[in-house]
């Protein structure tokens, strides 16, 4: 009871110090305007009365004082002098402070910023209701060994029907729109077709207004819409009265039904960039319009392989339960579609695996970095307060013996440590701040949920408690070491005493710390390396002077009419005027057509050669195309074989194609392509020539077989590509107004540079190298900061020796090569450990090594060398300061 | 006038206050008052020794303070006796009691 009063009491002092304060001062001037009072009531005049009254009481500051006393601030105050001598401790100490703070701020700076990307990505919920029972059904082929196609929408149909075991399945397809209101120019959308079912599938509700009906959807075209929340804030400034207006799409007029929330469209960058091609999808980026699928593809065929189909597991239903009835389904569709599904499989695949799955690589390694950049910031740390505890053993031994208590001494050190803490905890937060906006920025487009990863006030909090962990736990480094000091030793200047058993332990820090640099070296290394010969390798043809523009013609006003195919004159109108105008810009030397950029996988048919049918039923699907006759020449591929188009051969003449290299190689090894007959939409076409490969899937990919169409003959053109001479940053400047010329209601998009195109494709790669790099480069000044110290802290505390041995005729050079011997077992032993830790970490980076081993011999030996060296260079200082040692002087020293 | 008055005992100080508490909650100037008037100005208090008195009683938990109006509506700190204060306050009477009565004990002795 008396407990919890005084408990209350003492708190309430302590928290509210100041209201106390100024309590007390009130309470005291009652006390002394009463006694003033009643000496008044004696007979005394005012003045004199509280002169007395004051007397009395004694001076007000002086019971303030003795009142403070009483309640304990004693224990406040020295806290106070403490934070106030370390302060002048660590200031005294400028260059060990500076490199303590900053390792402390590094380490948790890394980890804080690596811990907010990878929580942010991975650990936050996602937004859909129970997201792991969801999975995508992918089709396979098993000719081509693709595991993860888009299935046609009759299968679909299907799937939905008599995947009792699937549950809810619903599909969902991407499209390209304009949005033309007549205010600015037409804006490119991000369209995805879903199924009227999907929103209730994946869990989310519109923000405002509703989704789909079945009866709407059905509909084709399709009359409603629901708008991204993107979009809705961006274009229509947020206003819920968008529900029910009317908006121009590619020139078609829908009604706007429902907002979707930004979730809504969680993962499905991801599903689009692990299918095996892609349908012209904006790829990247929020989707602006949801529009229905189901009027759109009803009545389309079992080839057409464009529904991304997604389940929602029955209740109690396994994910292998459901795989086994996908595949008996698709092995039904196999017997009864001989034709179309010939080979078709089916892969069920949990939806966050298809989200996470390629990221997952990327971020363990970012965390392994992370953790190792942790480590060796506190490996680093930890060896810079051994030695200053080792420096200061002769004032600890001092003021022991002046009587200071070993637990005044230990709190006192605690205080120190904590606000080297605190202080490298505030530098690595800013760092972290700084470092997550770097990673945020270099991370691959296709990360999920990147745009989404913000301050994360948990990794805060985490990083700040480990900082003071950090403090508390080197904060007894020091009072440890005094308590194992005798002070007569220590004051004795016997410092070796001190040293010789800090010095093993010290060494064991710089070797740890070195490993793992030599660690970090190595495999980011492994990633420069590879890299550079994804580079080198380039994507079969010239980047650096290529410009790419992408557009989209509406079938409203260039109709595609199968019925009179290929003959569309107003796209082939478009594609002549167009070629001919972006010629004139000054600075283009060359200008193509195509239906998809030199990196764009684009879409792939199956096909057969005239005469061979029988062999087609094992063949993969081939790359199909479209691209104008100047576009080999325009992107600089090879003609090895024949010729490629002409501008002679339009509609009207006999039907050509140009197959690549790799579809040379693999279907015409016994025989010369030229001649043969190779068709697919039931078209046939003559092969008149063979080009060179150009990596449309990627530099560090594989070239699939491809096959080229002419666009005079296929009308298919939806990118402009041209070859510069000069600043490829006016060309661009000019592309918007070329469009304007020609049709000022189209939407262009994706203006860039390829070289630009190309890093994207190796976007990872890049985030893993700049991210590993620059740990290692940290990483490293630590390790050899660490050699320094540590060498220089030995030299300094075997002064005397030294002197000893020079007094005795030992010469300068055997004096050297005496600390750089002790300097070069660390180094040998944190080589040794460190390559080791690199065969085992570049495990971790095998899948984005590109034509480099596990184990490149060049890199580790370049790093075995690099890394001598520097150690060298940061072992010269303390070799250089014991050979200038002068015996007298040493002898001297501290006697 | 001449002040013939004896300060307060050292140690016995803290008896009186809770003494005074225990009869009505009251504040620190009415403290030296009732202590003056009960002992017909016999003692007179060291009054800058009150406040730390105050203090030292309510960290033991002994005595709680409120702000309260006083008769002439002026704001001023009351302090209570607690349970714990009560308690206290028997425990140190018997043992002052103990210390006088053995005082007194050695002061009758006469020499043997």
């Amino acid at each position: 009871m008396s407990g919890w009063d005084g408990l209350r009491h003492r708190l309430r002092t302590l928290f509210g110090g100041r209201r106390a304060d100024r309590e007390l001062r009130e309470e005291l001037a009652y006390h002394l305007e009463q006694s003033a009072r009643q000496l008044e009531a004696r007979g005394l005049d005012q003045a004199e009365a509280r002169r007395r009254a004051s007397l009395r009481l004694g001076s007000v500051e002086e019971v303030r004082e003795s009142a403070l006393d009483a309640r304990g601030w004693r224990g406040l105050d020295d806290l106070r002098r403490d934070v106030g001598y370390a302060g002048r401790q660590l200031r005294r100490a400028p260059g060990f402070s500076a490199a303590t703070i900053a390792t402390l701020g590094l380490a948790i700076g890394a980890a804080t910023a690596i811990w907010t990307v990878v929580t942010g990505v991975l650990v936050r919920p996602a937004p859909f209701a129970e997201v792991e029972r969801l999975a995508v059904v992918w089709q396979t082929d098993r000719r081509t060994g693709t595991t993860r196609e888009p299935m046609s929408w009759p299968d679909y149909l299907d799937f939905r029907s008599r995947g009792q075991l699937l549950g809810q399945v619903g599909a969902l397809s991407s499209a390209e729109l304009s949005l033309a209101d007549g205010q600015g120019d037409p804006l490119r959308l991000t369209a995805i077709l879903a199924s009227a079912n999907f929103f209730d599938l994946i869990g989310v509700r519109p923000l405002v207004g509703r989704a789909f009906t079945a009866a709407e959807a059905a509909v084709r075209p399709f009359r409603v819409v629901l708008i991204g929340e993107g979009l809705w804030r961006r274009r229509f400034g947020a206003d819920p009265a968008v529900i029910g207006r009317t908006i121009r799409l590619d020139d078609g007029e829908v009604t706007v039904i429902g907002v979707l929330p930004n979730s809504a469209d969680f993962g499905l960058d991801q599903i689009h960039a692990r299918a095996a091609y892609h349908a012209p999808y904006a790829g990247v980026g929020r989707v602006d319009i949801w529009a229905p699928i189901e009027g759109t593809f009803t009545g389309s065929v079992r080839d057409t392989h464009s529904t991304i189909v997604v389940a929602r597991l029955a209740p109690g239903v396994t994910a292998a339960q459901a795989s086994g009835q996908a595949t008996a389904i698709a092995a039904d569709l196999e017997r009864a579609f001989p034709g179309s599904n010939t080979a078709r499989g089916s892969n069920l695949e949990p939806y966050p695996e298809v989200v996470f799955g390629p990221t997952k690589p990327v971020l363990r390694l970012l965390v392994v970095a992370g953790v190792l950049l942790l480590v060796a910031g506190v490996v680093n740390a930890a060896n810079l307060l051994l030695a200053r505890g080792a420096v200061r053993a002769r004032e600890i031994a001092v003021r022991t013996a002046l009587g200071a208590g070993a637990g005044r001494l230990g709190r006192q050190f605690a205080v120190e440590s904590l606000l080297l803490a605190l202080l490298g905890g505030a530098l690595g937060l800013a760092l972290a701040w700084a470092g997550l906006g770097m990673l945020l920025r270099l991370a691959p487009a296709d990360f999920p949920r990147m745009e989404e990863v913000g301050v994360d006030w948990v990794g805060v909090a985490a990083s700040l408690g480990l900082a003071l962990l950090m403090g508390l736990l080197f904060g007894m480094v020091p009072a440890w070491q005094a308590r194992r000091i005798d002070p007569m030793v220590a004051m004795r200047a016997e410092d070796r005493a001190v040293a010789s058993g800090l010095g093993r332990f010290r060494r064991g820090l710089v070797v740890a710390e070195l490993a793992i640099s030599v660690t970090l070296v190595i495999v980011a290394g492994l990633l420069v390396k590879s890299l550079t010969e994804i580079v080198r390798t380039g994507p079969g043809y010239r980047t650096h002077d290529l410009l790419k523009a992408e557009y989209q013609l509406p079938a409203s006003r260039y109709p595609r009419d199968f019925a009179t195919f290929p003959r569309w004159p107003a796209i082939q109108q478009f594609s002549a005027r167009l070629l001919e105008e972006a010629a004139r810009i000054p600075g283009v030397s060359g200008a193509a057509l195509a239906n998809a950029h030199p990196l764009d996988a684009g879409f792939t048919n199956s096909f057969r050669i005239v005469g061979r049918e029988a062999e087609a039923a094992s063949w993969p699907e081939i790359s199909v195309r479209v691209v104008s006759p100047g576009y080999f020449t325009t992107v600089g591929l090879g003609v090895i074989d024949g010729r490629v188009f002409t501008e002679s051969e339009t509609v009207d003449a006999p039907l050509v194609a140009v197959i690549n290299e790799t579809a040379a190689r693999r279907f015409f090894s016994d025989r010369s392509p030229l001649g043969q007959e190779i068709n697919w939409w039931g078209i046939t076409r003559r092969i008149v020539g063979v080009v060179t490969d150009e990596r449309i899937h990627g530099v560090a990919e594989t070239v699939p077989p491809a096959v080229y169409a002419s666009a005079l003959q296929l009308p298919m053109a939806r990118v402009l590509v041209l070859r510069v001479s000069g600043d490829l940053g006016a060309v661009a400047a000019e592309i918007p107004g070329l469009f304007r010329r020609l049709d000022p209601a189209l939407a262009i998009y994706g203006v860039e540079p390829l070289t630009a195109t190309v890093m994207a494709t190796v976007a990872s790669h890049r985030f893993a190298l700049v991210v590993i790099g620059a740990f290692a480069v940290v990483a490293m000044v630590l390790a050899l900061l660490g050699i320094h110290g540590v060498l220089s802290f030995l030299t300094a505390t075997r002064t005397r020796e030294i002197g000893v041995r020079i007094a005795l005729g030992a010469s300068r050079g055997s004096v050297r090569r005496l600390v750089l011997r002790d300097g070069f077992r660390m180094v040998l032993a944190g080589l040794l450990w460190g390559a080791v830790g690199a065969a085992v970490g570049s495990r971790l980076v095998r899948s984005m090594l590109f034509q480099v081993a596990p184990v490149e011999l060049s890199v580790y030996g370049a790093v075995v060398v690099m890394v001598g060296v520097a150690a060298l260079a940061a072992m010269w200082v303390p070799a250089r300061q014991a050979t200038r040692i002068e015996p007298i002087e040493a002898l001297r020293v501290d006697g | 006038m001449a002040d013939r008055r004896t300060d307060v005992l050292q140690g016995t100080f803290d008896l009186l206050v809770l003494k005074v508490l225990s009869v009505e909650p009251i504040h620190g100037w009415g403290i030296t008052q009732r202590i003056e008037a009960l002992s017909e100005r016999a003692l007179s208090v060291n009054q800058g020794s009150l406040y730390p008195s105050l203090e030292r009683l309510q960290r033991s938990g002994w005595v709680v303070s409120e702000w309260r109006l006083t008769e002439n509506n002026r704001r001023a700190k009351y302090y209570r006796l607690t349970a714990a204060g009560r308690s206290q306050l028997q425990v140190e009477r018997s043992e002052w009691e103990r210390a006088a009565q053995a005082i007194r004990l050695i002061l009758r002795w006469e020499g043997a």
